[in-house]
């Protein structure tokens, strides 16, 4: 009586060394691995904005991950909503660290864009330049705070936490780009084949 | 290299250094969720899912994840007290463990001398794995007083489940259903009793189709494949339309029919009684619908229903989920793979049995408050709260001197909340076991500091229907607060029940699992038992009721003198029952929609959980503001007959126009004073409780539909 659905629980190997080329720079990359969000299969329900709060300790008001809605207006003649879940994409050419002054943004040679907190200037300057709404600014402290993939956790081989299979809806999705797309594809095969 | 798995103890033992890893059992809500806490220097360092456990498969909740921050909240209760002044003067002193109990036993020996064992009354809220305790020691002091959720939260499903085919029916996820009927319930973000989120989001993604009833658009119902929005408090109505098409286009399970239900024939008889046009005159929802969701659902096999409590809450309440098990069977989907199973409990001492029930007197049965008239819920040793109110304020029909409430905030969860409060400021003596000092407890004469499931050894999910067992394993101590099974199992011997209860609770648990064959030490070294699986159970032995048959004609209504057959009640107050209040009032007010992190009036103390909802709030519709002239965030004062309160305005489109939902269990632990603003923004203090608004058989409050008028809150 077991499931096979989505081979729970997800292993992801880091696979081989590659070589790539990266914003003009050639560079050893240890084999890339992303944060994918199915935002369709979320509920609403913030755990991972709990999770994060359990790992990274952000204080009040301070979130690197939060769940808004979108609403996107009609669905085949039905009203629509959907929750978005909002976090850092860590982009392959990351307008917040073009844009921050200091150089406090920058991107590692895994595909991680962390920010130095100890390096930020308070400029905000990052804050507008990210298109997702991912980078928080705490009044209190004078400085940005985002997602750094719980880099710190990555490195000793341990998922980011909102990505630890905590979400019920199974929508955060952390791990080799190849293998994610698969499971994203069966997944929207399966709902459009209940449609 | 590494290798990345889910939740990798061993790793993460290593990498922060913690002490030790337990797994245990969480009950941030009703239990269910298995789940590993790490232990660093003596203390709960971090929460995580168990991936191994068949509930929840790794996954959590966000409150599952606060729940240290619960276990060491620096507002929590940490060792018995007592008021020192008046009520509400918030003046209390530190006591000991002994004398707290003793004087709660001599207060109880004393009411039980002078006025009877009923004039004690133990309550507890929501369902807390705690409940078959409180059953004991008040089945064993011949108190059939025991105020619980009961009436209108899940007690229904069980009694009218077990009237109907012998236990409650719970969706076998495990095996897919095809088609799911969300039913007045969001199980996304909520916890209706045998269920979490996890296994209906794995079925959804595996392809199930979904069809969605609910007067909201909440996401679920946003992604279905149909979405029937229906007039509030109508649900009775719509199920009674989606079976007559069933009916009539014969799309019933023939020999499920012919061969295992009793009272077919006057059953079709009564469901001929709604065809199409009068139930979408009644509930709004276009006939079209309505056949293509009763089509959907009785094609599409297995199919199950996804139900709640919010058809609980209502007039309708035994006949809503008897309605919705008609479905569930005439499909053909009970007791099937992927449909909805009669599991079995592993060989235990169920609830029942622990809570010695046999052991109450029947002269002290035939004394159960409101018994005579809720006759379905007395036989199920359920009360109805207004009959407690009554029994304290009136001494009617006769006086209740003592309450005690254990996980309980009846000022917050209870209808008609200013005639609670009065109830409980002139009881003459409460006590009160909790985590915080709560808007009910500051009413108390004496507070317990009750455990969290951090903090406790016991059998999780011994009480559900889904057939599995977990332990739940103590973790860590907290100041002095004890389990309410260990501070009972004290208090039982201090009022001379010593000789049913044991010397450590340790050994109550070794009497559950007696039958099992293993003791809690045995017990607490495996993951979980689960209960034997099969199927179709009833074509050997029938069904476990009076006819072994499933009824659709219920025999044991019929001799408790009611209407056998289930049928549509409007609602007490309705646009339909009382126009000319509508014209004072008019909206439909809708209440109580879950939020994510809260459990009822649970968790507003907890930062993580708070952060989630700072304000309570009103949905209303953008055409609805914008005639009343209320924006987004704007303070909004929602009226009834019987009060007023304030929340937030939150536009949004996924409601009728003429409908607004008000969340409920609203307090704000935050301000110091004792009252911690408990008639703010309770939406109880807007509902009714009067007897002949209560479901007949059930007496369920109807708490979640009525009418209100709203207007901006001046100085906003």
């Amino acid at each position: 009586m077991g499931r096979s659905l989505n081979a729970r629980p997800l292993l992801t190997r880091w696979r081989s060394t590659l070589t790539l080329t990266l914003n003009g720079r050639r560079m050893l990359v240890v084999q890339k691995y992303i944060l994918r969000i199915d935002n369709e299969a979320c509920w609403g329900c913030k755990t991972c904005e709990v999770a994060c709060k359990q790992e990274n300790q952000a204080r009040d008001g301070i979130k690197l991950i939060y769940v808004t809605e979108d609403w996107p207006g009609e669905n085949a003649g039905m009203l629509n909503f959907l929750y978005q879940v909002n976090i850092c994409r860590h982009c392959e050419n990351p307008p917040c660290a073009e844009t921050c002054p200091v150089e406090a943004i920058s991107k590692r040679d895994d595909g991680i864009v962390i920010l130095d907190e100890a390096s930020c200037s308070g400029c905000k300057a990052c804050v507008e330049a990210c298109p997702y709404h991912a980078i928080t600014f705490d009044n209190h402290g004078a400085i940005a705070h985002k997602c750094n993939l719980c880099s710190h956790r990555v490195h000793s081989g341990l998922m980011p936490a909102c990505a630890d299979n905590v979400c019920p809806a199974h929508c955060i999705h952390f791990g080799a780009p190849g293998d994610i797309e698969n499971i994203l594809t069966e997944k929207a095969k399966n709902r459009n084949n209940s449609a | 290299m590494h290798e990345f798995k889910y939740a990798n103890a061993e790793r993460e033992m290593e990498f922060y250094g913690y002490d030790s890893v337990i797994k245990s059992h969480c009950r941030m809500c009703h239990g269910g969720c298995g789940v590993l806490v790490f232990v660093k220097d003596g203390k709960v360092a971090k929460i995580a899912g168990d991936q191994d456990c068949p509930i929840n498969h790794g996954t959590l909740c966000s409150k599952g994840l606060a729940s240290a921050q619960l276990a060491y909240h620096p507002d929590r209760l940490t060792y018995p007290v007592r008021r020192v002044g008046p009520k509400l003067s918030g003046k209390w002193e530190r006591i000991s463990w002994d004398e707290a109990l003793g004087t709660i036993a001599a207060r109880i020996l004393g009411y039980k001398e002078k006025y009877g064992a009923e004039s004690v009354v133990f309550g507890y809220g929501t369902g807390r794995e705690n409940e078959a305790a409180i059953y004991r020691i008040a089945n064993l002091l011949g108190s059939p007083n025991v105020l619980t959720a009961g009436h209108f939260c899940y007690g229904p499903r069980i009694a009218t489940s077990i009237i109907t085919c012998g236990t409650n029916p719970i969706i076998d996820y495990e095996n897919f259903p095809k088609c799911i009927m969300m039913w007045g319930n969001n199980v996304t973000i909520s916890n209706p009793d045998c269920y979490k989120g996890e296994p209906f989001s794995v079925a959804l993604d595996a392809g199930a189709k979904l069809i969605v009833i609910d007067p909201r658009l909440t996401r679920p119902a946003a992604r279905a494949n149909l979405w029937l929005q229906l007039r509030p408090g109508t649900d009775a109505a719509l199920a009674l339309g989606m079976l007559n098409v069933i009916v009539n286009e014969e799309l019933y399970d023939k020999d499920f029919v012919n061969n295992y239900t009793y009272g077919w024939d006057d059953f079709v008889k009564r469901v001929n009684e709604y065809p199409l046009e009068r139930v979408e005159a009644i509930t709004w929802v276009p006939r079209e619908k309505i056949r293509e969701a009763a089509r959907l659902f009785a094609v599409t096999k297995p199919a199950a229903v996804q139900w709640g409590v919010a058809i609980e809450q209502q007039i309708n309440c035994a006949d809503n989920d008897r309605l919705l098990m008609f479905l569930m069977g005439l499909t053909g989907n009970i007791d099937v793979p992927g449909g909805q199973v009669l599991f079995k409990a592993p060989p235990i001492v169920n609830v029942g049995r622990f809570g010695a029930h046999d052991k109450l007197p029947q002269e002290q049965a035939a004394k159960r408050l409101g018994g005579e008239r809720f006759r379905l819920a007395g036989q199920f040793a359920i009360i109805n709260p207004k009959a407690v109110w009554d029994a304290v304020l009136d001494e009617e029909p006769y006086p209740v001197k003592m309450l005690f409430f254990i996980s309980s905030n009846p000022v917050l969860t209870r209808a008609n909340a200013r005639e609670v409060y009065r109830a409980l400021e002139q009881v003459d003596f409460m006590a009160v076991s909790d985590f915080f000092m709560t808007p009910t407890a500051e009413l108390a004469d004496i507070v317990l500091p009750a455990s969290t499931w951090l903090e406790m050894d016991y059998i999780g999910d011994f009480w559900k229907r889904h057939g599995y067992i977990l332990p739940r394993r103590k973790v860590v101590q907290v100041g002095e607060c004890r389990s309410d099974h260990e501070m009972l199992n004290d208090l039982a011997h201090r009022i001379g029940q010593g000789e049913y209860w044991w010397d450590s609770f340790e050994s109550g648990l070794d009497y559950i699992l007696e039958p099992l064959g293993i003791t809690w030490q045995e017990f607490k070294q495996i993951d979980y038992v689960r209960g034997e699986v099969k199927y179709k159970k009833y074509k050997e032995k029938g069904f476990s009721t009076p006819t072994r048959k499933f009824e659709l004609y219920s025999t044991v209504l019929e001799k408790m003198g009611y209407d056998p057959l289930p049928q549509h009640r409007e609602i007490p107050e309705s646009p339909v029952s009382t126009p000319d209040l509508y014209e004072e009032y008019p909206y439909i007010l809708i209440t109580g929609a879950r939020q994510p992190g809260f459990f009822h009036t649970e968790n507003r103390q907890i930062p993580w959980l708070r952060e989630l909802h700072k304000d309570p709030q009103v949905e209303i519709h953008p055409e609805t503001a914008a005639k009343e002239g209320i924006k987004e965030g704007d303070w909004v004062i929602i009226e009834s007959p019987r009060g007023k309160v304030r929340q937030r305005a939150k536009l949004f489109a996924g409601i009728d126009p003429r409908v607004v939902a008000a969340q409920h269990a609203w307090w704000y632990p935050e301000r110091k004073e004792p009252g911690h603003g408990w008639d703010e923004s309770n939406i109880n203090i807007l509902t009714d409780n009067g007897y002949e608004g209560c479901d007949p058989a059930m007496g369920a409050t109807n708490v979640r539909a009525l009418l209100c008028r709203i207007k901006l809150e001046l100085g906003n």
